[in-house]
């Protein structure tokens, strides 16, 4: 599992996460997920557009975030290009419906910082 | 051979110990064995996101005895000329739970309403063909399986 981050000025965060978010990947990112983005920053963009598994244990981890980052009053999106299988893991949760996803970094980006 | 159409039948299968490092493994398992069969990418992937679910559920759920025994897991591959079919069939001696009949979760609509659990159910509906459960002998049968092509 790989998870890293860059500051965008001072409104936006934008983490990217590699591998499987099955329960060892979860396991081993949650913690660095959750402090990422407990940052104060309005926006937080997620990008899952790489990752090659996305199970539940791995959406709740994303829900968390998305309702801490939605708490102190920031919004977090996700990234998730043309992949389908993560499509379809948020979109069988019905979380594509809570936390917005979009194709594109740069739709993402605005729609964080909105 | 029936009604003229040779059927390939071919099974395969795991044991595992219920731990997270595990499950992986009969992840990694269960997908090399349905590609080797020539079982297409879209029904090895839901095939295995579903087996997650279902042994994460057992980790999750199964209570002292899911996690004192194997977890013991069978596919089986069934193939004619044009169409297929995979079978996963899940045996653990955790806590009797049928998932077929589980109530379906209502999903938030908001984040603010959104509580992070009960996730895995839906990914295992929304990934199998069909389910069918049973208890005998002391273990949850969990059976759940796909198709191809999808018309």
């Amino acid at each position: 599992m790989f998870i890293s981050h860059t500051d965008v000025g001072d409104n936006l965060r934008e983490i990217v996460i590699l591998g499987r978010l099955d329960i060892p990947g979860t396991e081993s990112v949650a913690g660095e997920l959750e402090k990422l983005a407990a940052a104060p920053k309005k926006g937080i963009v997620v990008d899952v557009s790489s990752l090659k598994f996305l199970a539940s244990m791995g959406i709740r981890a994303l829900l968390k975030s998305a309702m801490a980052v939605q708490e102190r009053g920031g919004r977090m999106v996700l990234v998730v290009g043309t992949n389908s299988s993560v499509v379809m893991s948020l979109e069988a949760t019905g979380v594509n419906n809570l936390i917005p996803m979009f194709k594109s970094n740069a739709e993402a980006a605005r729609a964080a910082v909105a | 051979m029936h009604n003229g159409i040779h059927t390939v039948k071919q099974v395969e299968t795991l044991a595992i110990a219920a731990s997270g490092d595990e499950i992986r493994r009969a992840s990694e398992w269960l997908t090399t064995a349905l590609r080797q069969r020539d079982v297409p990418d879209p029904q090895v992937a839901c095939l295995e996101l579903a087996l997650h679910e279902v042994l994460a559920n057992v980790l999750a759920h199964g209570g002292s005895a899911a996690r004192a025994e194997p977890i013991h897991i069978r596919i089986e591959v069934r193939k004619k000329a044009t169409t297929g079919e995979a079978r996963v069939k899940v045996r653990d001696a955790g806590i009797p739970f049928d998932p077929t009949g589980a109530p379906e979760r209502t999903p938030a609509k908001t984040l603010a309403e959104a509580e992070p659990g009960g996730l895995g159910l839906p990914l295992i509906r929304r990934c199998s063909d069909w389910m069918s459960y049973r208890r005998e002998g002391g273990r949850n049968h969990f059976m759940f399986g796909a198709r191809w092509p999808k018309l």
